[in-house]
C-alpha cells in the first residue's frame, strides 16, 4: 500500500516535469497577457490623471487602452488553445503509452484483473488528468511569474509600493501553510468524501434492478439520502478549514488594496507618490492576484490528477525495444511441434502448471491434449501462442526454439479459437476480415461459407454487414465460434491451436461445430485441448496431462 | 430551458437555505464593489479632496469584505450539498418506481452511468449559474444610477454592455452549447468501446498480431473525443473574452467620459472594473448551462418514466402456495417487434425443479420478467400460488419470487452488506448457513475480515465464481419459495459453471427452482425441461 503510494507520488512528479515542458506555450502567452494588463493599467491611469488634472482625455492614451483590451482578449483565447493542447498531448501520450504496455503484457495480465478495470483506466482515469496538464500546471507557472512580473515593473515606478505588494502577495503561501498544511489535507479528504459519494451513487443507479427485485428501494433511498447528508456534514466541517486559505487570499488583496490606497491619501500634499502612480498601483492590485485565485481554483485538478494516478503508476512496464531481428522463416511446408522437458509455473503457492512436459506433433498431424481442469492444457496453449515462455525447456516449430522467434512471425504461422472468442465492434464482415485485414471481399466471403456463418447470417437484418460486439446484435455461442472457424480459415495458418472451442455449447451445436471444424484441420497441424468427450472422437492421437506431465494414451479414431 | 426549471423547482424546499447563500453571496459582493470603489475614490480624492470618512470606511470594508465572502463560501457550498443530496434521492426514488428500473433488468448499466453523469452536470447550477446571476441582478441598477448621475450617457452605454456581459452572452453560450453534450458522450463512449475491444479481446489482438490496428482504433475515437472537447474548449475561451471586451469596452466609455468629469472618474473606473469582474464568469459557465440543459432533460425523463407494470389497488387476495403458472400468454417487448411469447403456456408446481432451454432471442428472460411484473404479458395471465399476478402489488410478487442473472449486482460494499440487502434483519448464523450452503462459507472465513471484507466494484474483488455464489448465497438467504436463476453462469468458464451447477443441485431444498439456460451441462439435477421455441414452451425429456 505504502509502496504503491509512493509509486503514485513519484509517478506524479514525473509526469509534472513533462507537463511543464509542455506548457511552456500557455505560460508564456499568459506571461504576454500580464504584461499587457500592466501597459493597460498605465494607460488608463494616464487618463486618470491627466482628467484630474483638468486636461481632458488624452486620445492616444484611451486609443493604447482600446488595442490592449483587444490584444488581452485574443492573448486569453491563444492561452487557453494552447493550455487545452497541453491536455490532449498529454494525454494522448499517456493513453498510447498505456495501450502499448498492457497490448505487450498480453493476455497473462487479465489472469489478474478485469478488462473493464483496465479500461476505466486507460479512458477515465487518464480524462482526469487533464486538469493537471491544462490547468494546475500552467497555473502554478504563472501564480509565481505573473506576480513577479508586476513587482518588477513596480520597482522601477514606486519601490515602496512593490514592496508592499510583494509582502501582500507573501502572505498568500504563509496564510495557507499556517492555515495548517491543514488547509490542504482538509481539501484532499473533501475530495475524497465527494467522490466516494459519487461512487455509492453510480453502484447503487447500477445495481437498481437487484434492490428494486429485493424490494429494498425504500430503505435504499433512505440510506442514500443518510449518506449525502452525513457528506454534507462531514465536508463543511473540513469546509470551515479549507476556505480560511481561500480567506487568506482574499485578505492579502484587501490588505494591498488599503495599504496603497491610505498610503497615496496619507501622503497628502507631499510629493511621494503623484495621483496618477497611485492608480496605476491600485489598478495593479486585481491584477497581481489573478494568477493567485486561478491558481488556488485550480488545485482541485491536482487533487482529481492524484486520485487518477495510482493505477496509471501500477501499470505493467514498457516493453523493452525490439532489436530488428531478421524474421525467421521457419513454415516451409508444414509445422513439426516439439515441447522437451517443459516447466511452467503461474504461482509459486499452486505448484508447476506444467512440469516437464514432453511430446511431439509432426508436420499435419492432430493431437488431442485431454486431462482434468488445472492440468496444464491452457498453459500449453498460452506458451505457443507466446503469451508466456517456459521457464526451462524448449519449445521448437521445426527445430527453431520458439524464444528467438518475433511476436509476428509467430503469428504468422498460428491460428487460434478459444474457449469463446471475442467479437468486436463492427460488422461480422469486419470481424472476420479481422483475421487478414488485406483480404478481399470474396475471400472474407468464402470463409463465411466455410466455416457456415453465411446460413445464419442470411436471417439476420443486414447479413454479414449487421453490426455485432459491443452495442451490437447478440449472437449464440455456436454462432460466434463460427465466426472464430471462418477467421482461422481466412488466416490459413499451418498450425491451428483449439483451446476447449465447444465448451460452451450445447450438443447439437457442439456436433455442428465439431464437423466444421474438422473439415478446417485438413493438412494442417492442429493442438487441440479439450476434456469433452465428443472432441475425443476428433481423430489423432491423444495425450492425457495428469499434474503437468503427458501421459500418451493410444489414439483414437 | 423547460427541463432545467423543472429540477430548480425540486429545490424548493431548499429555499430557504438557497437564499440565504444569495444574500450573503450579495452583501460579500456589495462590500468587494465598494472597496475598489473607495480605493478609486481615495487615491483620487487626494487630488480632488475627498471625504475624509473614506480611510474609516475603507479600514471596515477591508476585513468585512473578507469576512463575507468566507461566509459566502460556507453558505453556498452548504446549500449546494443540500441540493445535491436531494437531486439524488428524488432521482433514485423516481428510477426505482419508474420503469426504469427495468433498465438495470436489461444489463443497461451504461444508459444508468451516463444518467449519473447527467446528474453530476447538475449540481453546479446554483453554485456557478444562478448566485453569479443575482449578483448581476443587484449591480445592473447600482451601475445604471451610479453612472448615470454623472453621465447619463455613458450610463446607458455600460449598463447595455453590462446586460450584454452578464445575460445575452451566457444565453447565446448555452443555445450555441445545445447537443454539444451528446456529441461529446457519444463520442467519449465510442473511445470506451474501442479500448474494451483491445483489452477484453487481448487474446485475438495478440493471435492475430493486430496490436498495431487496435492502437490506431483507439488513436481514432480519442481524436474523435479531443475534437468534440477542443470546439466546446474553443466555444468557452471565445465567450470569456467576449465577456472582457464587454468589461474593457464598458471601462473605456467610463475613462472617455472622465475628462468632462474629473471629481468621479477614478471611482467609477473602479466600479466599473469592480461590477463587470463580479459577472466575468457568466458566459462560460452559460455553456455548461446548455449541456446541462440536455442532462436535465434526460434525468426527467428517466426519473418520471410511467411504471411498465402499474399497481393495482391494494387488498386483493394474496397467493396460496407458490405454484407458477403461465397461461396463453402472448408479449411482445414494443408493438413494432415480432411477439417472444405467443399463447405461451407453462406449468411449474410448488417445489420443482425445472429448467427452461432455448438459444439466445427464444425469451428466456423476458419469462423471468413477465414473472417478476417487470413487464404485464398483453394477453394471458401469470398466476401465483393460483392468484393472477396482474392483481397482486409488485413488492408481494417479488417477495415470493427471488431472482439471480447475470445482470444481478454485487454492491461496492462488504459480504455482509452484500448479504443483507436480501433480509436486512438476518443474524450471523443466517449469514454463515447462506455461504457455507452456496459454498462460499470457506473462503469467507479465510479472509481477514470474514463478513467485512469489501467486494469490490461489481465485485471486483472477487474471481467470476466467487461473485456468483455470494450473490447465489444472497439469493438463498431470502425467504421467497420461488428461485428464478437466469443463465447464472454467463461469462464463466466450463469448469466453474459445472461446480457452480453441482452447488446449485444441492441447495434450496423445498422451494421451487426455475433455471433459465441455452444449454444443460449435465450436472444439473431437475424434474422437468422445457424447451421454448417459436413463442411455446414444449417438454423436453427430464
Amino acid at each position: 500500500m505504502q509502496t504503491g503510494k509512493r509509486a503514485a507520488r513519484l509517478w506524479l512528479r514525473q509526469q509534472t516535469r513533462l507537463g511543464q515542458r509542455a506548457a511552456r506555450p500557455a505560460v508564456l502567452l499568459g506571461i504576454a497577457g500580464v504584461a499587457a494588463a500592466v501597459a493597460q493599467a498605465w494607460c488608463a491611469a494616464g487618463v486618470l490623471e491627466a482628467a484630474i488634472g483638468g486636461q481632458g482625455s488624452p486620445a492616444a492614451l484611451l486609443a493604447g487602452f482600446a488595442v490592449l483590451a483587444l490584444l488581452r482578449a485574443g492573448l486569453s483565447v491563444l492561452a487557453e488553445q494552447a493550455a487545452f493542447r497541453a491536455g490532449a498531448a498529454a494525454r494522448r501520450r499517456l493513453r498510447t503509452d498505456a495501450l502499448h504496455r498492457l497490448l505487450a503484457a498480453g493476455p497473462a495480465m487479465l489472469r489478474g484483473q478485469h478488462s473493464g478495470e483496465l479500461t476505466t483506466t486507460v479512458v477515465d482515469r487518464i480524462e482526469a488528468l487533464d486538469g493537471l496538464f491544462a490547468r494546475y500546471i500552467p497555473a502554478a507557472l504563472l501564480a509565481v511569474i505573473g506576480p513577479a512580473l508586476i513587482v518588477a515593473v513596480l520597482l522601477t515606478v514606486d519601490s515602496t509600493a512593490a514592496l508592499i505588494l510583494a509582502g501582500c502577495g507573501m502572505l498568500v503561501p504563509v496564510a495557507m501553510a499556517l492555515s495548517g498544511l491543514g488547509a490542504a489535507a482538509a481539501s484532499r479528504g473533501q475530495f475524497a468524501a465527494l467522490a466516494r459519494l459519487q461512487a455509492r451513487f453510480l453502484d447503487r443507479v447500477r445495481g437498481i434492478a437487484t434492490i428494486v427485485m429485493l424490494g429494498r428501494a425504500a430503505d435504499e433511498t433512505a440510506a442514500l439520502g443518510r449518506a449525502a447528508e452525513e457528506l454534507r456534514r462531514r465536508t463543511m466541517r473540513v469546509l470551515r478549514v479549507a476556505f480560511l486559505s481561500s480567506a487568506a487570499l482574499d485578505l492579502a488583496a484587501a490588505l494591498a488594496l488599503i495599504v496603497l490606497a491610505l498610503r497615496a491619501f496619507g501622503h497628502g500634499d507631499g510629493a511621494a507618490v503623484a495621483p496618477g502612480t497611485a492608480l496605476f498601483e491600485v489598478l495593479l492590485v486585481p491584477e497581481f492576484f489573478a494568477p493567485l485565485r486561478v491558481f488556488a481554483a485550480a488545485y482541485q485538478d491536482r487533487m482529481q490528477a492524484i486520485g487518477a494516478s495510482a493505477p496509471l503508476a501500477e501499470l505493467p512496464p514498457a516493453p523493452p525495444e525490439v532489436e530488428p531481428l531478421p524474421v525467421r522463416n521457419v513454415a516451409a511446408r508444414g509445422v513439426t511441434v516439439a515441447f522437451e522437458d517443459v516447466r511452467f509455473t503461474w504461482d509459486a503457492a499452486r505448484g508447476p502448471a506444467l512440469n516437464g512436459l514432453s511430446f511431439k506433433v509432426p508436420a499435419g498431424e492432430t493431437l488431442v491434449l485431454a486431462g482434468p481442469s488445472g492440468a496444464g492444457k491452457s498453459t500449453v496453449m498460452e506458451i505457443l501462442l507466446g503469451f508466456v515462455r517456459p521457464e526451462s525447456g524448449q519449445v521448437t516449430l521445426n527445430g527453431a526454439d520458439i524464444a528467438t522467434l518475433v511476436p509476428q512471425a509467430l503469428s504468422k504461422l498460428t491460428a487460434w479459437i478459444g474457449q469463446r472468442p471475442v467479437l468486436f465492434a463492427g460488422s461480422i464482415r469486419d470481424n472476420i476480415r479481422f483475421a487478414r485485414p488485406e483480404a478481399s471481399d470474396n475471400e472474407v466471403e468464402d470463409a463465411a461459407r466455410f466455416a457456415r456463418v453465411d446460413a445464419f447470417a442470411a436471417m439476420l437484418p443486414l447479413g454479414l454487414d449487421t453490426q455485432v460486439g459491443e452495442g451490437g446484435y447478440g449472437l449464440s455461442g455456436g454462432q460466434v465460434q463460427r465466426v472464430a472457424i471462418a477467421r482461422a480459415f481466412l488466416k490459413n495458418a499451418p498450425l491451428l491451436l483449439l483451446d476447449e472451442p465447444t465448451a460452451h455449447l450445447d450438443p447439437a451445436t457442439e456436433a455442428e461445430v465439431l464437423e466444421s471444424l474438422k473439415r478446417l484441420t485438413i493438412g494442417r497441424t492442429v493442438i487441440l485441448a479439450s476434456h469433452s468427450a465428443a472432441a475425443h472422437a476428433f481423430g489423432g492421437r491423444r495425450l492425457d496431462l495428469r499434474d503437468g506431465a503427458g501421459v500418451l494414451a493410444r489414439g483414437v479414431a | 430551458m423547460t427541463p432545467l426549471w423543472r429540477i430548480l423547482a425540486l429545490w424548493r424546499g431548499r429555499a430557504v437555505w438557497l437564499l440565504l447563500g444569495v444574500v450573503v453571496s450579495l452583501a460579500a459582493l456589495a462590500c468587494a464593489v465598494m472597496l475598489m470603489t473607495l480605493s478609486g475614490g481615495l487615491v483620487a480624492g487626494l487630488a480632488a479632496g475627498a471625504a475624509l470618512a473614506a480611510p474609516f470606511a475603507l479600514r471596515v470594508l477591508g476585513p468585512l469584505r473578507v469576512v463575507l465572502r468566507y461566509l459566502e463560501r460556507l453558505t453556498t457550498h452548504d446549500a449546494t450539498f443540500r441540493a445535491l443530496a436531494d437531486l439524488r434521492v428524488w432521482f433514485f426514488r423516481g428510477l426505482a418506481a419508474s420503469s426504469a428500473g427495468g433498465l438495470g433488468f436489461r444489463r443497461a448499466g451504461d444508459v444508468l452511468a451516463r444518467l449519473v453523469n447527467d446528474i453530476e452536470a447538475l449540481d453546479g447550477i446554483y453554485l456557478r449559474v444562478l448566485v453569479p446571476l443575482a449578483g448581476a441582478v443587484l449591480l445592473l441598477p447600482v451601475l445604471a444610477v451610479a453612472i448615470g448621475g454623472v453621465d447619463p450617457l455613458a450610463a446607458v452605454a455600460v449598463v447595455l454592455l453590462f446586460a450584454a456581459s452578464a445575460f445575452l452572452l451566457p444565453l447565446v453560450s448555452a443555445r450555441a452549447a445545445a447537443g454539444m453534450g451528446e456529441r461529446l458522450s457519444t463520442a467519449g463512449s465510442a473511445l470506451r468501446v474501442a479500448c474494451l475491444d483491445a483489452l477484453h479481446g487481448l487474446r485475438e489482438v495478440r493471435a492475430f498480431s493486430a496490436e498495431g490496428r487496435m492502437l490506431a482504433a483507439v488513436q481514432a475515437q480519442e481524436s474523435g473525443l479531443l475534437g468534440a472537447q477542443h470546439e466546446l474548449a474553443r466555444r468557452g475561451a471565445v465567450a470569456s473574452a467576449l465577456a472582457f471586451l464587454c468589461a474593457q469596452a464598458g471601462i473605456w466609455v467610463v475613462l472617455l467620459a472622465a475628462g468632462a468629469h474629473p471629481a468621479q472618474a477614478a471611482l467609477l473606473v473602479l466600479l466599473a472594473v469592480a461590477a463587470f469582474e463580479a459577472v466575468s464568469g457568466l458566459p462560460r459557465a452559460g455553456v455548461s448551462l446548455g449541456q446541462a440543459a440536455d442532462a436535465a432533460r434526460r434525468v426527467l425523463e428517466a426519473a418520471e418514466a410511467k411504471p411498465a407494470v402499474p399497481d393495482p389497488a391494494p387488498g386483493g387476495p394474496l397467493p396460496k402456495g407458490s405454484a407458477l403458472r403461465f397461461e396463453a400468454v402472448s408479449f411482445a417487448w414494443m408493438a413494432d417487434r415480432p411477439a417472444v411469447f405467443d399463447g405461451l403456456t407453462l406449468d411449474i408446481p410448488q417445489g420443482a425443479r425445472v429448467a427452461l432451454l432455448g438459444p439466445s432471442g427464444a425469451g428466456k428472460s423476458t419469462l423471468a420478467a413477465l414473472a417478476l411484473k417487470v413487464a404485464a404479458p398483453q394477453a394471458g395471465r401469470v398466476l401465483l400460488g393460483g392468484v393472477d399476478i396482474a392483481t397482486l402489488p409488485a413488492a408481494e410478487v417479488r417477495a415470493r419470487i427471488g431472482w439471480l442473472s447475470q445482470a444481478t449486482h454485487l454492491f461496492d460494499d462488504t459480504v455482509r452488506g452484500n448479504l443483507l440487502l436480501a433480509r436486512p434483519d438476518a443474524d450471523d448464523a443466517a449469514l454463515w448457513a447462506a455461504l457455507d450452503a452456496a459454498q462460499l462459507g470457506e473462503v469467507v472465513r479465510a479472509l481477514p475480515d470474514r463478513l467485512e471484507t469489501w467486494v469490490g466494484e461489481a465485485g471486483a474483488r472477487l474471481s467470476g465464481g466467487q461473485g456468483r455464489r455470494l450473490a447465489l448465497a444472497r439469493a438463498l438467504l431470502s425467504t421467497a419459495p420461488v428461485l428464478i436463476f437466469d443463465e447464472p453462469c454467463a461469462g464463466l468458464d466450463a469448469e466453474t459453471e459445472r461446480a457452480f451447477l453441482a452447488t446449485l443441485n444441492q441447495v434450496a431444498e423445498g422451494r421451487t427452482v426455475v433455471l433459465i439456460a441455452h444449454r444443460l451441462t449435465g450436472v444439473e439435477r431437475l424434474d422437468r425441461i422445457y424447451r421454448l421455441s417459436a413463442g411455446r414452451a414444449v417438454a423436453a425429456a427430464g
